[in-house]
């Protein structure tokens, strides 16, 4: 009799704790004629249909918090001490019945044992829903060390969060490996690549679902592939190959400087296993190819750059000289049956017109716009704080600020959703370090609605996460291979490509 | 009342292990939990359970770690554990008089391997490696002891004794299975280096004084030094000098350097082991950023990275970062009155660069043009590097500062430079007596670019400098060895810094 009590009481527990609390609206709350400060910042964004609960906390110093959202035939309360923490259940009929309007949130917050009530802001949804799936790598914002790294997708719609792959997985210490550059093709993952650095190096490429490992190092190019673009109905991807280092500074912010003393760009045939030479002119430092969603344009950065004290190395002038470095944009006509590029040309002249330096463009997926990323030099912005998203209307050449979508800090790693409603970048915004993931709204009008940072389950998730996101992807599907496919193919040796004249 | 062999063996331990732990190692103790990190919350819990084997364990042992803080509690409670353990094994296998020492065993060699670390807490990446091994040790002997007594309950006359040694080894294999994967072998032994090595514990001591701005204790400890001083204790008590305005007595004192000894088992760097102090020290405040996150993404997230990374970032004017670090830092039992310290400073970061212990990094600070620079791992080099290529001190600590470096780092080219600078600066003041000395050994230098015959010394400096050279001369045509040489002359010239420049040749970077 006794252990059933016990037993019934347990299960009791369990239950109550499981329970969502709805706590009741405070009535003798004072106004506070402004909007409450909340973290992630979710006041007057604009949501796709399909997100995951907008949970925040509401930092203004109160031992409790109530928030009211009120949505379309409804309204319901959350507060969970300092934090807001919607029920996923719930949050989806609220979406549900939200689509194409507003959800207006009202905080009450106790503050020095009184409640006080603040100005309601609305968290507006788009009638359009976003891919499913992000990726990014997930790693520690710092310099040439690194441990565990990992490449992790991330559903949108909830919270599951799963490992691609874990540089663990196959080596430490001294053959420890660096992965980088995860890239799919048209969102897709049955063709997607990663690179592995060091121990076991090679990129791992998943071509028609088929996984293989390659060296893309030939005796022609610079290095193996780096910044890589899958083209978009062809089995070909285009990669920079780049000699890359890295230096620091002494008291700027922005703490290091990577640099490239060369840079070209090939393209790799994946079925042929061969790699060619896009473009290799002499004092150019091309880098950040991608592709026009027809796959007949290939656009990429390059930077104009002639080294001419022979009494130091290239990397030594290039340090010195480091705030010269500045790249602008060209495309190159593509045929993708004889893989023959032409008419390669500037159309956008950021270096020598404006003295600015961009980088990592990318076109929408209908064709229409283009993304990049902006500073006042180097080809690095994820460290340079006064990088910010630049639009380019490629239909009249003009470029425009994406004021809603940046900050004070480094954005950069633009990137569109497969529907082209939807901008991702790689932030700082959050503490200068620290890479999030934020997303902002693209309307028909070719307008950028504010930018919100990608929801946790625990608000406070972002604030105590010392690792970075970078290079996110947005994805139709998840990864299906296996992380330990994955580690079992590294382990394998890679399989050397071939190099062909074009 | 008759005292069982049992209770002296675990009587006997506990006042070793009280003697050899806070007794005589508080100050490694201390070090382990500042090498060490424990943030309350689900992220750092989540991280520390699912990247960890035996994750859960890794967690606690993260949290008892902490009470390191005060060593005395931090030993205390470890010491009960073990003993705890002692007792459960005892009841476990029902071992009495002369055969309960087995059961003091694993306790024993938990108690050695504490204390076999050495340099390796700077290295490990073992996480929770203080209090792991043994947590998981008190839960295997636990279950084991309570399935043990329950079954022979049951059991009754049934119970066979080798039973319990069964259900010993089964849950051994399984504890051991749920840490599948640690790293036990995650250094090499270093137990002479904790017990014995008198610099080891020099430079951990030296380490705490200056990080909290106790520069006379770290010259104080520097006194203590009987024998050849590590770089790193000669690096600290240079900053300690530095920072009470007796730079210029850099060689007055033993500025000679050796390797720690370290022997095979570990390769010492001073990045690894202060260098975030260091750059902090000497105003560097981006490089004392980058090796704290450095070695917290190689070696793991500690409380002495977060600190610098804390203070580094505010004197930066990185604010925000800082914050996330002091929200870090305000959940942990000991540094959440720090952290809260600094949040203030946040927000009057003017008054922090003033403060008493701050203010004289401030003057090296301000001063400081950026530039790109890469300091190759060697941080000892960068410092002494870095300021003699200085041009343009703004500051009185500056302008004392690259004289210093240059003469510590034998740039004779520099220092003529600095030299010539300073005396147009300072035309009819008496010149510091180690200026004087380092000119009047350029003088007779062909490396000087400057001709520093015409500067007015004093004679007493010159005469010293005079037999000196003589001193030399006679030696050499005696065909003394080097060494002896060093070892004669030091008791009249020790403190000059023509003894360093002639004698002090091994000049070892680690």
């Amino acid at each position: 009799m006794k252990t059933k009590n016990i037993l019934y009481t347990l299960a009791l527990a369990v239950i109550m704790a499981s329970c969502t609390g709805h706590p009741s609206v405070p009535t003798d709350a004072q106004r506070e004629s402004r909007l409450p400060k909340i973290f992630p910042d979710y006041t007057e964004v604009t949501i796709p249909s399909n997100i995951c609960p907008m949970n925040f906390a509401v930092q203004e110093g109160a031992t409790d918090v109530v928030a009211r959202l009120t949505y379309p035939n409804g309204e319901i309360t959350y507060g969970d001490g300092q934090k807001v923490i919607i029920d996923e259940e719930e949050w989806t009929g609220i979406l549900k019945a939200s689509k194409g309007k507003s959800i207006t949130v009202e905080i009450y917050a106790k503050i020095d044992g009184k409640w006080k009530v603040f100005n309601p802001f609305n968290i507006n949804v788009a009638e359009e829903a976003i891919d499913p799936y992000i990726s990014y790598r997930v790693i520690q914002p710092s310099y040439v060390a690194y441990e565990k790294l990992s490449i992790n997708q991330r559903n949108l719609t909830n919270f599951d969060e799963k490992e691609i792959y874990n540089n663990m997985s196959v080596s430490t210490e001294s053959t420890g490996q660096c992965i980088n550059c995860h890239s799919y093709q048209n969102y897709k993952t049955d063709n997607m690549l990663f690179h592995m650095r060091q121990g076991y190096g090679g990129t791992m490429i998943v071509s028609n679902g088929e996984l293989k490992k390659v060296d893309l190092k030939t005796e022609e190019t610079i290095s193996a592939g780096v910044y890589p673009a899958w083209h978009p109905t062809k089995n070909y991807i285009a990669f920079s190959t780049n000699s890359t280092g890295q230096s620091f500074h002494t008291k700027d912010l922005a703490k290091i400087e990577v640099q490239d003393t060369e840079s070209d760009l090939i393209l790799y045939d994946v079925d042929k296993n061969e790699v060619s030479i896009i473009s290799e002119l002499d004092d150019e430092l091309e880098v950040f190819p991608t592709w026009s969603p027809d796959g007949k344009k290939l656009f990429f950065c390059s930077a104009h750059f002639e080294f001419y004290n022979d009494s130091i190395s290239k990397e030594t002038e290039m340090i010195k000289r480091y705030k010269e470095v500045k790249y602008s944009l060209y495309s190159a006509d593509f045929d993708p049956e004889t893989k023959r590029f032409s008419n390669m040309q500037m159309i956008f002249d950021a270096a020598d017109s404006l003295g600015q330096s961009v980088t990592l463009p990318r076109v929408s997926p209908d064709g229409r716009y283009l993304l990049f990323a902006k500073a006042e030099f180097g080809c690095f912005h994820v460290w340079h704080h006064d990088a910010d998203i630049y639009l380019m209307d490629l239909n009249t050449g003009k470029t425009e600020d994406l004021k809603a979508v940046n900050s004070d800090r480094s954005e950069s790693y633009p990137t569109w959703s497969s529907n082209g409603r939807w901008i991702m970048v790689a932030s700082r915004r959050d503490d200068g370090n620290y890479t999030r993931p934020y997303i902002a709204y693209f309307d028909k009008n070719g307008k950028a609605h504010k930018a919100f940072e990608v929801p946790q389950k625990d608000p406070y998730f972002y604030t105590f996460f010392l690792r970075s996101f970078n290079r996110p992807e947005f994805m139709v599907e998840p990864v299906t291979i296996s992380p330990q496919e994955f580690a079992r193919k590294a382990k394998e040796e890679a399989v050397k490509a071939k190099y062909v004249k074009n | 009342m008759k005292v069982k062999l049992e209770h002296i063996y675990i009587i006997v331990f506990i006042a070793i292990a009280y003697l050899l732990l806070p007794a005589m190692n508080s100050d490694y103790l201390f070090a382990i939990q500042e090498n060490s990190v424990f943030i309350k919350g689900r992220t750092f819990m989540s991280d520390i359970v699912s990247d960890t084997h035996g994750g859960w364990i890794a967690w606690v042992s993260c949290y008892l770690t902490q009470f390191f803080y005060y060593p005395w509690l931090g030993s205390s409670i470890i010491i009960a554990i073990w003993s705890v353990t002692y007792l459960l094994l005892l009841r476990t296998f029902n071992l009495k008089g002369k055969w309960s020492f087995i059961a003091i065993i694993p306790t024993l060699f938990l108690f050695v391997r504490l204390l076999d670390y050495g340099y390796w807490i700077y290295y490990t990446k073992n996480i929770g490696y203080a209090f792991s091994g043994t947590l998981l040790l008190f839960a295997i002997a636990f279950v084991s002891c309570l399935l043990t007594e329950i079954l022979r309950r049951r059991l009754k006359d049934k119970w066979h004794k080798n039973y319990s040694y069964a259900l010993f080894a089964v849950c051994f294999i399984l504890g051991t299975w749920t840490s599948k994967g640690w790293n036990l072998r995650d250094h090499q032994s270093e137990l002479s280096v904790t017990i014995r090595d008198k610099n080891f514990k020099h430079e951990l001591r030296m380490y705490r004084a200056i990080d909290e701005f106790r520069y006379e204790d770290a010259l104080k400890e520097m006194q203590f030094e009987d024998g050849e001083p590590t770089n790193l204790m000669v690096l600290l008590k240079n900053i300690a000098l530095m920072h009470t305005g007796r730079i210029t007595d850099m060689f007055k004192t033993n500025n000679c350097g050796v390797m720690p000894n370290t022997g095979d088992s570990i390769k010492i760097h001073i990045s690894q082991l202060a260098a975030p102090l260091v750059y902090y020290q000497f105003g560097q405040m981006n490089y004392a950023y980058r090796w704290a996150m450095g070695n917290a993404v190689t070696y793991g997230q500690s409380f002495r990275n977060l600190k610098m990374m804390i203070r580094s970032a505010i004197f930066s004017g990185d604010f925000d970062v800082a914050k996330k670090y002091i929200a870090m830092l305000k959940t942990s039992t000991f540094y959440s009155d720090w952290a809260k310290e600094h949040e203030e400073w946040v927000y009057n970061s003017t008054k922090f660069v003033q403060s008493i212990d701050n203010q004289h990094i401030g003057q090296l600070v301000n001063d400081d043009v950026n530039m790109l620079d890469n300091d190759n791992g060697l941080c000892e080099k960068y410092i002494i590097d870095h300021f003699s290529d200085l041009l343009y001190p703004t500051t009185p600590l500056l302008e004392d500062l690259i004289m210093c470096m240059s003469l510590w780092g034998k740039d004779e080219y520099a220092f003529a430079i600095h030299f010539y600078n300073y005396m147009q600066r300072h035309p009819n003041e008496p010149i510091p007596e180690l200026y004087q000395e380092g000119a009047i050994l350029l003088c007779n230098s062909e490396r000087s670019p400057i001709e520093l015959y015409d500067f007015p010394f004093d004679q007493i400096v010159s005469d010293k400098f005079n037999r000196f050279v003589q001193d030399y001369n006679t030696l050499s045509q005696q065909n003394v060895s080097d060494a002896e040489m060093a070892k004669r002359l030091k008791t009249l010239y020790g403190g000059t810094y023509w003894w360093y420049y002639y004698f002090y040749n091994e000049f070892n970077i680690y």
